[in-house]
């Protein structure tokens, strides 16, 4: 970093908020992807006339700017690829306003998002969308990712739930977007375009958020089947039955041993485990509804059916599947969690496929995921250190995403593309929709400042 | 990158696969009292174990530059409590430590503490004891071993225990004590050999059975230190004051609202979490619990170093432990270290009501007001 700009940076966000130290610098080198490169310093914007300011002189000197807040993408997008400043938003965690009336919170982009749930707790109201790394990631990231969670079948993901933003463009401006309305076509949606767009287009500083009440019964059950795609089968009849669990998640055999290994909860060593929750208002509702659900399960070759006996015992199960990415980490030195994203008929062929490619490259892949919205987790489990495994492993992915949009699927269903699945984009994406998203970005960002490096945006 | 060179550094022959094994999830950032206090991701153990994954890497060297980070951590353990990859977070971080101090980089703070406990015999270079006027050295059932931070710092909580012990008629007698000297290996030193054969020599020339302390740390020190394994091999049993006092009828009742800090060395470190509550239970029916309790106890800032070699910081964490006491609506909180109670004493602002002590001067408070 040159003299004059670090100076210009103190004098915008003050001394105690900017950092260039070696320990720091390696930090923000990475997120919880397997990628990483150094930035050249951090800063630690307290405000949004902070943000703007930075922007203007990044923009300026034509330096990059890569927001981040809890670091806890796994596709890379915080990764400073092209060094810069990297933009540490976590400092910016206030809830501004928590409006029951109108069913809405306004948050800084550093709220944690198990802070704001707690903080809505008490009034009855959730904020559906929760990634399994809720207790650390921010809400800006999720905005940034357009995350999901386990809820995504029946309640949508962040998108569904942002009424507008405030954001600062690569020059400085700052925008007001959406409404405090839950319902809003007044222009063109800039909202939604800024959600998702893995910080390659603004700077969300301001974030404002509908929130639901909470549904107060739920039953959670498991069924095991010694075929997984029978139990591909079985989540797509559940989702045409006409009942819609909360929560439909799939574990895979790698996924269920290494659970298995690192708790005492013993669960059966099948092929696959569906697990799956239904919500409403009485226990009778939510029995009725998890009872159809089980008869889908049974109709196809459910070996055993198990139902929670308590809340402790539920918990325990959920908070075993948020594990499964750390505890499969624990099995070899490298890991890579993909999210692709198939129609819910095609599940039981999807499951089906990657066990295949598993076993054509002769690597181990761990299914696990959201199967009631037909968003998959298939987590590489290798050593990176054997370029043998890492080639392995980059052709399998391959196949992977070839296998998914040849069935009609998408690259990414929550986590984004970043630098992991940029060589993948235009699989996806015709050479017009790839031309449109690059004017896109041209258009307001026309000197790359912003996140560069990401998407596959600065090619063609 | 560095491929299947050989290790240069003990930490990464001794934990190579457990720094690979960090999935970079970051849920300890959720936990580390740290991160908490800074919002800075280099303190974090994530952080930390990208910093070591460097250097085994060979794309970094262990130099003065890390110090910052990798001496200042509690060693509270709650990131490995709570770390789905099981990584042991703490035992990596005190192995890097001595190899810093190998290699010559280390805090001049932990420089200084291994320097003051070689020409001294307690942390603060204190030259006299608080006498406390009871006997020492004596024969009795029990030796009482009140640590550092009881003698020089909290002598008056102290004062308030060993007067709870007398009015419970505990066969009891002190010792000429030294500093137990296990925080030496916590920040990169080795534990100082000349004070484990004072205490050992002392606890044994007693004929006691049994060393109550009143500082969790030291009763870690003495149960898992290899240095003062021939206590046990002797048959001297070593418990916390808390494991003592379980099983005694107090008789003295509070209807104030009480609440429990759970001091990392007693809770995470040696699962001692029901006994002192058991006793609180006892004397305060209207007990609550903080929003971190048991094993994800919010740590209160001052372990592993960190007090002395961070002060700002270290307060930083504390204030963020009190304020888990006033939203429970505590109006008195406890805990069972010295160290603990000494920090949060020192956080707590003039405008927050609440009070502060261990369990034991509490008790004694309860008694005198009778």
């Amino acid at each position: 970093m040159e003299d004059r700009l670090k100076k210009a940076l103190i004098e915008i966000v003050g001394e105690k908020n900017y950092n260039d130290s070696l320990i720091d610098m390696v930090s923000y080198s990475y997120d919880a992807s397997e990628y990483t490169h150094r930035p050249s310093c951090g800063v630690w914007p307290q405000t949004v006339e902070h943000v703007s300011e930075i922007l203007k002189l990044a923009n300026k000197e034509e330096m990059p700017v890569i927001p981040r807040g809890g670091a806890t993408g796994l596709t890379g997008m915080a990764i400073p690829l092209k060094g810069g400043i990297v933009l540490d938003l976590n400092h910016m965690n206030r809830i501004k306003k928590i409006s029951i009336e109108d069913r809405l919170v306004v948050v800084e982009p550093g709220v944690v998002y198990d802070d704001l749930a707690r903080a809505i707790a008490p009034y009855g109201f959730f904020f559906p969308p929760d990634p399994a790394s809720s207790q650390v990631c921010t809400l800006g990231g999720n905005v940034a990712t357009n995350a999901g969670g386990v809820r995504g079948a029946k309640y949508g993901t962040t998108r569904d739930y942002v009424l507008g933003l405030q954001v600062v463009l690569p020059d400085g401006r700052i925008m007001k977007t959406g409404s405090q309305c839950i319902k809003s076509v007044s222009g063109y949606d800039l909202t939604k375009l800024f959600v998702g767009s893995e910080g390659t287009l603004g700077v969300v500083t301001e974030i404002t958020l509908k929130i639901n009440p909470m549904t107060t019964a739920s039953t959670t059950a498991l069924g095991t089947f010694d075929d997984v795609e029978d139990a591909g089968r079985a989540v797509s009849q559940v989702m045409h039955s006409g009942i819609l669990p909360a929560v439909l998640e799939i574990l895979g055999k790698e996924a269920i041993m290494a659970i298995n290994q690192n708790t005492d909860l013993n669960l059966p060593e099948v092929d696959a485990i569906l697990l799956s929750e239904t919500d409403g208002y009485t226990q009778e509702e939510t029995d009725y509804q998890m009872s159809k659900v089980l008869e889908v399960f049974k109709a196809n070759n459910a070996k055993e059916i198990k139902q929670a006996q308590s809340k402790d015992e539920a918990a325990g199960l959920w908070a075993a599947r948020k594990s499964a990415y750390a505890v499969l980490a624990r099995l070899k030195t490298h890991q890579v969690l993909e999210d692709v994203t198939v129609p819910m008929s095609r599940l039981a062929e999807a499951l089906k496929g990657i066990q295949e490619i598993s076993k054509k490259h002769n690597i181990m892949i761990a299914t696990y995921g959201h199967a009631g919205d037909g968003n998959l987790h298939p987590q590489f489990v290798y050593d990176g250190y054997d370029q043998d495994q890492v080639k392995a492993k980059r052709a399998a992915s391959d196949d992977l995403f070839r296998m998914a949009i040849e069935l009609g699927g998408t690259l990414t269903g929550e986590h984004g593309i970043g630098m992991q699945k940029a060589r993948y984009m235009c699989w996806e994406h015709d050479d017009v929709a790839m031309d449109v998203m690059r004017s896109i970005k041209r258009m307001v960002d026309p000197k790359n400042i912003l996140n560069p490096g990401k998407m596959a945006l600065d090619e063609g | 990158m560095r491929d299947n060179m050989e290790a240069k550094y003990d930490f990464e022959r001794k934990f190579r696969d457990q720094v690979l094994q960090c999935s970079r999830c970051g849920f300890c950032q959720s936990v580390c009292p740290v991160f908490g206090a800074t919002l800075r991701p280099a303190y974090n153990a994530r952080g930390k174990m990208l910093l070591l994954k460097e250097v085994m890497d060979g794309t970094l060297d262990l130099n003065d530059e890390l110090i910052e980070t990798l001496f200042q951590c509690t060693t509270c353990g709650a990131c490995a409590e709570n770390c789905p990859s099981g990584v042991e977070v703490p035992e990596i971080i005190k192995q890097a430590r001595k190899d810093m101090v190998h290699i010559g980089s280390c805090h001049p703070a932990f420089t200084g503490m291994n320097k003051v406990l070689k020409e001294h015999d307690n942390i603060y270079a204190e030259d006299e004891p608080e006498d406390f006027e009871r006997e020492r050295n004596g024969k009795a059932e029990y030796v009482f071993f009140i640590g550092c931070v009881g003698s020089y710092r909290e002598d008056e909580r102290t004062t308030a225990t060993l007067d709870l012990l007398d009015y419970l008629e505990v066969d009891y007698t002190l010792i000429d004590e030294v500093c137990c000297s296990g925080v030496l290996e916590d920040v990169g030193h080795p534990i100082n050999e000349k004070h484990v054969r004072t205490n050992i020599d002392l606890i044994m020339a007693t004929g006691a059975k049994t060393v109550i302390t009143g500082c969790p740390y030291c009763s870690r020190t003495f149960n898992n230190k290899k240095q003062y394994a021939e206590l046990k091999e002797k048959g001297v049993k070593c418990i916390h004051l808390s494991q003592f006092l379980k099983d005694i009828d107090i008789g003295f009742k509070t209807d104030k609202k009480v609440t429990y800090h759970d001091p990392c060395d007693l809770g995470r470190h040696c699962g001692i979490y029901e006994e002192p509550r058991d006793t609180i239970r006892k004397i305060a029916p209207n007990f609550v619990e903080m929003r971190h309790h048991h094993e994800k106890a919010l740590c209160c800032g001052a372990g592993g170093g960190v007090r002395g070699a961070y002060a700002a910081n270290s307060i930083a964490m504390a204030r963020r432990r009190l304020e888990e006491a006033e939203e429970a609506g505590a109006e008195v909180l406890l805990t069972e270290c010295n160290s603990c109670v000494h920090n949060l004493a020192n956080a707590k602002l003039r405008k927050q009501k609440l009070k502060i002590y261990t369990t034991t001067e509490f008790i004694n408070l309860l008694r005198e007001e009778d």
